[in-house]
């Protein structure tokens, strides 16, 4: 990957997902006999209909794979008008050069270069340009979809970041007259500004649930592309009016049939769905600590940021409920064994994201039920910062007690 | 003529299979029977056009795209019907007493809890190494629009993995 996008966490997940990926042992034999077969049917089926082939043979691939309807049917540039009396899946393609039209026609008036338009019947429907109002070549998308009205993804899409993970320099939200929410965020390509580059979004969701993201860049934003300008070229009120502009919602109603962005829940089980494991992790810390912030209620994970006058500290803690089936144990080596069979490992590290001087102490408790309760706290206040003081203020010993207590059994 | 079309084709896809069911297992979040669709699927589909997609540079690379789009179709499929008009869970995969531990549990809760689109962009960029462009590529999107996706997917992996992703880092 490119030195720019070069992070710790990134190759940590990269090696995590080795680990996990790698774990999955496949029956090839099924697989490619299955695979065989399955082709044929397809065979089978279009020889069925060997009389529409010639209207239906392929175009290479990418023609196959296009997404098919719910129905099983494809529409196509040819399809008629929309008319208001068409469902959305009804309706026909709108393409990525009509996008692009709409966007161009939006934005104030400028140069544009290196147009590019992905339609409705691609898996991310877009349209961006690099614009220059006259102050710099700067880019800007605008991508579509649609999120299930009332979902924790339609309500996430128009949430503001937390700080703590996602640098920012501001970021509102606001509903809008017709009920449609949303969140205006002025950050930054890099949530650890590697590189300055400025990436100021708006994402806009309506009540049923048509969801407008548009991006804007001080940057060409090709890859390599330098800064161009101070700031992305929209104002924030800018960026409101062409989020909230009619024609981006006709041509997500033209995406066919349902989003990509299904709403999937974990495939694991968190510990006690909505309990607030911040209001816990609370509960549990010695006297004398203030808490300056906390996270959002997430199940299975939360944080706190603590000030005891000495500097902010970030301390999160991942809680997982037992899964049926499934052995707990230890697969690193546990620093000392409860009586109970419980685990636990204690270690301090210096963190993931390579800012110099981070110290992390963490302790993994692991139940025999295979529940598991990892707490670490730093000692910055994010993990992406400068430290604030050269240890956390928790100690090993006071993060064990936390972890250990019998609060964060799940409650069934 | 038949023959010809499919020579080779064994071979491929008995060397690529297990490769394309983890990666399946990922994108899927852990779902194996979902993923062994996926893969029989993809392998099908390449097999049907073996005789052109041979001689590419790449069929390696190419079946893993078909595979990631087979995914995002299945998803856009069964997304409003499963999760969206009836709001219930998704089906769980079934645990592996031999094979699961909490850490892996772990990583797959926090792939499913990213959505489809999302899940794809990180399963190209980080397990199959692939390049922003190289992603977008397959995703027949902009590299713009990936990176934007692989930003926030990433920010939500820190979220739900916090500090406990660099374990699976360990021999």
């Amino acid at each position: 990957m490119p030195p720019e996008d070069h992070d710790h966490f990134e190759d940590h997940l990269a090696a995590a997902l080795r680990h996990t990926g790698g774990a999955f042992e496949a029956d090839r034999h099924t697989l490619v006999t299955g695979g065989e077969a399955h082709g044929r049917r397809i065979r089978r089926r279009r020889a069925a209909v060997a009389g529409c082939a010639a209207g239906v043979a392929l175009v290479g691939l990418g023609a196959a794979l296009l997404p098919a309807s719910a129905g099983g049917e494809q529409r196509s540039v040819a399809a008629p008008p929309v008319t208001p009396s068409l469902s959305p899946s009804q309706r026909p393609v709108v393409t990525g050069d009509d996008l692009v039209r709409t966007l161009k026609k939006l934005l104030p008036g400028g140069r544009f270069s290196h147009e590019e338009g992905r339609g409705t019947n691609s898996p991310m429907p877009l349209a961006q340009v690099v614009y220059d109002d006259g102050k710099g070549e700067a880019a800007v998308a605008v991508s579509l979809d649609r999120v299930a009205p009332g979902s924790q993804r339609a309500a996430q899409a128009t949430e503001c970041p937390d700080k703590v993970y996602v640098p920012y320099d501001a970021c509102t939200r606001s509903t809008l007259s017709d009920g449609s929410r949303l969140m205006i965020m002025q950050g930054y390509e890099y949530p650890d500004r590697r590189v300055d580059t400025k990436m100021w979004t708006a994402d806009l969701v309506t009540r049923s649930g048509q969801h407008i993201s548009v991006q804007e860049w001080n940057a060409a934003a090709e890859k390599d592309a330098p800064i161009t300008r101070d700031r992305p070229p929209l104002s924030p009120a800018r960026l409101k009016a062409l989020a909230g502009a009619r024609e981006w919602r006709a041509a997500v109603d033209a995406i066919p049939v349902d989003p990509f962005a299904a709403v999937v829940e974990p495939a694991g089980t968190p510990v006690a769905s909505g309990r607030p494991v911040s209001g816990t992790l609370v509960s549990l810390l010695p006297k004398g600590l203030r808490v300056a912030s906390k996270s959002a209620a997430d199940p299975g994970f939360g944080y706190l940021v603590l000030d005891d006058s000495r500097g902010a500290s970030l301390v999160q803690v991942n809680v997982q409920k037992p899964v049926p089936g499934v052995k707990g144990g230890a697969s690193v080596p546990a620093t000392r064994t409860l009586p109970d069979g419980t685990t636990v490992d204690m270690r301090q590290s210096d963190g993931d994201k390579g800012v110099e001087g981070t110290v992390v102490r963490t302790v993994d408790v692991r139940r025999p039920d295979g529940s598991r309760v990892v707490i670490s706290a730093f000692n910055s206040g994010t993990q992406h910062t400068s430290p604030t003081r050269p240890l956390p203020p928790l100690t090993m010993r006071q993060l064990e007690a936390i972890a250990t207590s019998p609060k964060w059994r799940p409650v069934g | 003529m038949r023959q010809s079309r499919t020579e080779g084709y064994p071979e491929f896809a008995a060397a690529r299979a297990g490769h394309l069911y983890r990666s399946a297992c990922l994108l899927t979040g852990g779902d194996t029977h979902l993923a062994e669709d996926l893969v029989q699927e993809a392998l099908g589909r390449v097999y049907l056009r073996w005789g052109r997609i041979s001689r590419l540079d790449n069929p390696a690379g190419y079946v893993q795209t078909v595979l990631t789009r087979t995914f995002l179709a299945h998803q856009r499929r069964h997304s409003s019907r499963r999760e969206r008009a009836t709001d219930v869970l998704p089906e769980l995969p079934a645990p592996d007493p031999a094979g699961d531990t909490p850490l892996r549990l772990t990583l797959l809760e926090a792939l499913g809890r990213l959505s489809a689109k999302d899940r794809a962009v990180v399963v190209l960029r980080y397990w199959e190494d692939r390049s922003i462009e190289e992603t977008a590529a397959a995703l027949n999107t902009s590299s713009a629009a990936v990176r934007t996706r692989c930003v926030r997917a990433l920010a939500r992996l820190r979220l739900f993995l916090g500090d406990t992703v660099g374990e699976y880092a360990a021999p």
